[in-house]
């Protein structure tokens, strides 16, 4: 079998390895010769995002029948993780919706295109500096939020009032927040409980923080609190799960942003907190009942709120199309009909102009949003920059190792300063 | 290897004496190129879908990929991290290890017994055969594990009963000491594929011995014990073998029961699972690339000493003599 065999054997790899590299060259170049452009846009949403956001891109192409806009669209963890892999094998699309939470992971990594300058430059006057500032990283734009939104706290008014419960009022303290949870749960021993577990969720925790003065992620990327914060915002959501007051740690541990598994939803809490861009359309059929909205309760009469880019529109590094890309970002943010379609199904529109024509159309829930964000419109602070790289994961990790904490594994400040060690290994490899 | 086998066996050659001809000499007339050509469509795939991802990922391991920038060189500092600087790769071993310990023995011994029952003629044998064995068809997909976490989870079928029972759980899915059970129990449900192939080792097994087991007066535990056991004992190594090597790689069950977190407290992490958060959603691909290797030496090893331990129990007709 030797020689020969071993050259066959040579040449059959051979011809693979050459099939194999031509099937990759043939790649580039299509679509761009005639006289129409497909570019494609994917995004992370639901499916009523996705029926208004079909739409809009109708009627984009209407208007740029030279442009052929192909989208795809899936859950948020799903999204990225197809993001991910797309991008690393050279098919990353070319609009895609990015987070705040990612966008310097991202950016760093000079998978975006600028967005401020060169061919993919976008109009962004009408977007306000501080919303934008958000998707800046050194200097450079590479995110422009189409909408905004901020945290807020929802609570079922009704239950409340049943319940004894002092309703949330102007200044309101998360003793307060307490003593109204414990109402709740004790009139309906324990089947509702007053409030979701909200110990777990990096967001509430920033709030909380920016309310004493201090912030999640200093200017240069580091760690903006101690082993000391975070032991004592845990002790403080344990002392309303241990008193049941909040939710017991079987539900807490399934909350995954998913109103599938969430205990507000499930009606086993009257309470939580979230952001205000989740209320759509069908969010009181939905939940099953009515939910008013109130800023964090705080101690320092700071909320702590600011306005955070809902999401970004991006335009990948790779896209062949990046000046038709720049056009369908800039028709999303600043075309009034767009805007009209698009409605708040992606939080309240970053373009003033925008904005004005949609508030006054809408009614249900995304009123009450609106109305919210109106409310306290003078009290929010601009966003701080993006988040440094591994973000993402300090994220998650504090939410896994909030579960020691429930589940009573270790002590709270031992679960602390596990979080902070591994915390800082995320974000500085 | 397998290249040898496949040389054509047929030519009588010019004198017809293809009897003679001791196994491995060749003429060198013959083509082996031919069967090279044959073979072809499985070179190719094993070279460029299995072989060369495989050396591309060893590469990897000495890097630190992220998936978007190109790989820089950093020697064995993913593996040290791993053992070094990883409790979270620690819990996923062990936690991994939990898993094959119970789930491979009780599948194993599912599929037996239900292959055992199976072993009698009836004529609705047929239709058991293919119940028992749809479980397995849907095995890897998505929508049992699903259903399996409904099932388990705080309201499902398997709660309410056991509130009725008087036993509170609140949940197998959330609860850190049963969410490992539920993935073991999804596991053993699907017993179906080694269930086949006992039930056709069983069949193997000749009547003879059974006859004259029968004449001495052994009863059926008896025959279990000192007939069909050793008989089949080739067919249970080689479940063994390959079950083992499954419940090492189990990802789909742990990954849609808990949500793709691997919790509550990284109680159902299996190893494959932290390899999959680490590569795509922390984007440490070189990390994860060497999580694989070190999971390919395990299994490698720990199929070796399957091999070993083989010859103490596993016993070969015609080999009585050795």
């Amino acid at each position: 079998m030797r020689r020969g065999s071993a050259r066959a054997l040579v040449l059959v790899a051979v011809s693979a390895l050459l099939a194999a590299s031509a099937a990759c060259g043939s790649d580039d170049g299509g679509g761009s010769g005639g006289g129409t452009v497909t570019i494609r846009f994917d995004w992370w949403g639901n499916p009523d995002r996705a029926e208004v956001t079909e739409k809009a891109i109708d009627l984009f192409e209407q208007k740029n029948p030279n442009i052929k806009v192909e989208t795809s669209f899936a859950e948020f963890n799903a999204y990225f993780q197809k993001l991910a892999t797309q991008i690393a094998g050279g098919g990353a699309p070319d609009v895609l919706q990015m987070d705040y939470r990612y966008v310097r992971e991202y950016a760093d990594r000079g998978v975006l295109s600028e967005l401020d300058s060169g061919p993919a430059k976008v109009d962004t006057s009408g977007v306000t500096q501080q919303l934008l500032s958000g998707g800046t990283v050194n200097g450079k734009l590479y995110g422009i939020p189409p909408t905004q939104n901020t945290q807020v706290f929802s609570y079922d008014f009704a239950q409340w009032d049943k319940s004894g419960a002092a309703a949330p009022k102007a200044g309101w303290t998360w003793t307060d927040l307490t003593a109204a949870a414990q109402k709740v749960s004790d009139s309906t021993s324990g089947a509702v409980r007053g409030v979701a577990d909200f110990g777990g969720i990096e967001d509430w925790f920033e709030v909380w923080l920016r309310q004493q003065g201090k912030q999640l992620y200093t200017a240069d990327g580091k760690l903006g609190y101690t082993v000391a914060e975070v032991t004592q915002w845990w002790q403080l959501a344990d002392g309303l799960r241990r008193s049941g007051a909040s939710t017991p740690a079987e539900l807490t541990t399934k909350m995954d942003g998913s109103q599938a598994n969430d205990p507000v939803t499930q009606k086993k809490a009257s309470s939580g907190f979230g952001y205000d861009s989740g209320f759509t359309a069908k969010s009181w059929e939905i939940m099953g009942r009515e939910f008013k909205l109130s800023p964090f309760p705080s101690n320092t009469g700071k909320i702590g709120q600011y306005a955070k880019p809902a999401m970004m529109f991006s335009i990948s590094k790779q896209s062949g199309h990046k000046a038709e890309a720049a056009k369908l970002i800039n028709f999303l943010i600043n075309d009034l009909d767009a805007g009209k379609t698009l409605g708040m199904s992606r939080g309240l529109p970053a373009n003033a102009q925008v904005r004005a024509q949609v508030g006054g159309t809408l009614s249900g829930p995304p009123a009450v949003g609106s109305q919210f964000e109106q409310q306290i419109a003078t009290q929010l602070e601009p966003a701080p920059p993006p988040p440094p790289k591994g973000a993402g994961t300090a994220k998650s990790t504090f939410q896994r190792v909030y579960d020691d904490v429930i589940f009573e594994r270790s002590t709270i400040a031992q679960a602390a300063e596990k979080f902070l060690s591994e915390a800082q290994k995320a974000i500085s490899t | 290897m397998a290249a040898q086998q496949t040389v054509p066996q047929v030519d009588p050659g010019p004198r017809g004496v293809t009897a003679s001809r001791g196994p491995r000499r060749q003429r060198p007339s013959e083509r082996p190129g031919i069967a090279y050509l044959f073979l072809s469509p499985w070179v190719l795939g094993a070279l460029l879908l299995t072989i060369g991802p495989m050396l591309a990922s060893l590469y990897l391991s000495f890097t630190d990929y992220d998936l978007f920038t190109s790989p820089g060189w950093v020697g064995w500092e993913n593996y040290r991290n791993l053992f070094a600087d990883d409790p979270r790769f620690l819990t996923a071993v062990w936690v991994t290890l939990k898993y094959v310990l119970i789930s491979t023995p009780l599948k194993l011994a599912a599929a037996l017994a239900v292959a055992l029952l199976l072993n009698r003629p009836s004529r609705a044998q047929g239709f058991y055969r293919s119940a028992f064995y749809a479980p397995s068809l849907l095995g890897a997909s998505v929508a049992v594990a699903l259903v399996w976490r409904v099932m388990f989870d705080g309201g499902g079928v398997v709660d309410q009963s056991l509130t009725v029972l008087g036993v509170s759980t609140g949940g197998w899915v959330s609860n850190p000491s049963y969410a490992l059970l539920v993935i073991v129990a999804l596991a053993v449900w699907q017993f179906g594929a080694p269930m086949v192939i006992f039930l056709a080792g069983l069949k193997q097994i000749p009547q003879e011995l059974y006859d004259a087991s029968a004449v001495d007066g052994a009863g059926w535990w008896r025959q279990l014990r000192s007939v069909t056991l050793p008989m089949l004992s080739p067919v249970i190594f080689f479940n063994l073998v390959l079950e083992t090597i499954h419940a090492f790689q189990a990802f789909t069950g742990a990954f849609v029961i808990s949500g793709g977190r691997g919790g509550p407290v990284d109680s159902t992490l299996f190893y494959t699972l932290y390899l999959y958060q680490r590569g795509f959603t922390e984007f440490r691909m070189g990390y994860a690339s060497a999580m694989a290797w070190v999971l390919v030496l395990v299994v490698a090893v720990i199929t070796a000493v399957l091999f070993r331990t083989a010859r103490l129990w596993v016993f070969y007709a015609g080999e009585e003599g050795r």
